[in-house]
């Protein structure tokens, strides 16, 4: 008796530990109708874009920027004006950090160069340190660069004040946009895909 | 088992046993309503949530673009949680270990039970039947057919039958049960 109530407090012991590496519930910040609508503001009409991406775009993207996309298969959302000529498009993107996943919206335009970028999706454990970089305007911090090539995350004094953590997930949110721009690159400027 | 019953455990091993029982029971009733707003219970808004993602367009087999105009309300407005491989891989394992673990702590507690042996084994297997449904039916839905989307549902029911099961049976040989002497 006494070997099995050693063994059962030995994994009564455990429980909590293994349950603490629990991944925490997702917060949704967005839904992917407001998301496009915001980065896309302006436009008149829609449409949906899918591509598919090639063996060879992949290891283009892997070789080119040291990354290479979950799936061959991406959406974008692309905006016109009443006339039909693009405003700009909007692809979601998603990384699975060690906390959980984020996922961020990021608004292009034609060019390539970014509209905006909006969190769409977090954890519990991430929000806390997600939520003062969406306080600080993380949206519009992007806006204007060309994150083909760099990304900068922190365009203001006021981040230096915030959680290590904060700091951490501003250059994953720049890491994100850079993808989507990236993706938007290869399956859609570089393919003449839009008209 | 080992001539201990539920019933014969001293007041620190009721108190123990009964602690548990409840903690865990709390516990799956969270657990049940963050599943139900995060995702959905029903089989479609299950499948919505882990089934891979559809063409929008009319993209056919081999080709590498599609675009179709659509109405902004074609698009989702729902606070939705897409469950992708990677989390598929994360959310396996974490409820695996924990759930399995869960289950091992409620068996070890229903082996005490005065039931007979085959009867005992039956209870305490379904919440071990209902972790494999749950998270095999997950995998199944994004993988195999869409279709089995009411896996990951029964996986969850028959989870929560094992452990309602185990606990009133737990609780009532455990403070109602008269011991019989024979």
């Amino acid at each position: 008796m006494k070997r099995l109530a050693a063994s059962a407090m030995a994994a009564g012991l455990a429980l909590p530990a293994l349950l603490s590496a629990h991944i925490t519930p997702p917060v949704i910040l967005l839904s992917e109708r407001e998301a496009v609508t915001r980065l896309l503001a302006g436009a008149k009409k829609f449409s949906v874009l899918e591509v598919r991406l090639t063996s060879q775009e992949r290891k283009e993207i892997a070789r080119q920027w040291n990354w290479k996309p979950a799936e061959d298969f991406q959406r974008f959302y692309l905006g016109r004006s009443e006339d039909g000529s693009l405003l700009g498009a909007v692809i979601f993107v998603t990384d699975f950090t060690i906390h959980g996943p984020i996922e961020v919206a990021v608004g292009l335009d034609p060019k390539g160069v970014v509209r905006g970028a909006s969190v769409v999706e977090c954890t519990e454990e991430t929000y806390p340190w997600v939520k003062p970089l969406v306080d600080l305007d993380v949206e519009k911090w992007f806006a204007g660069q060309d994150c083909r090539a760099h990304c900068e995350a922190m365009k203001t004094g006021k981040i230096d004040t915030l959680h290590p953590m904060c700091h951490f997930y501003a250059e994953i949110l720049a890491s994100l946009v850079q993808k989507g721009s990236v993706l938007y690159e290869v399956g859609v400027t570089r393919r003449g895909s839009t008209h | 088992m080992f001539g201990w019953t539920l019933s014969r455990l001293p007041l620190s091993g009721k108190i123990y046993c009964t602690l548990f029982l409840a903690g865990i029971g709390l516990g799956a009733l969270a657990a049940a309503t963050q599943a139900a707003t995060a995702v959905g219970v029903s089989p479609a808004q299950i499948r919505s949530s882990l089934a891979p993602d559809m063409p929008m367009t009319q993209m056919g087999h081999g080709e590498m673009s599609a675009e179709r105009e659509i109405d902004i309300g074609e698009i989702s407005n729902a606070a939705k949680v897409w469950i992708r491989t990677p989390l598929l891989i994360q959310t396996s394992h974490t409820h695996l270990f924990g759930q399995t673990l869960i289950s091992g702590l409620l068996g070890l507690i229903f082996l005490f039970s005065a039931l007979p042996d085959g009867r005992k084994g039956l209870i305490l297997a379904l919440p071990f039947a209902g972790t494999f449904l749950d998270i095999g039916g997950m995998w199944l839905t994004r993988f195999a057919s869409p279709a089995l989307a009411f896996l990951v549902f029964a996986g969850g029911a028959l989870f929560a039958a094992g452990y309602c099961l185990i606990a009133a049976i737990s609780v009532y040989e455990l403070w109602f049960r008269k011991e019989t002497i024979r």
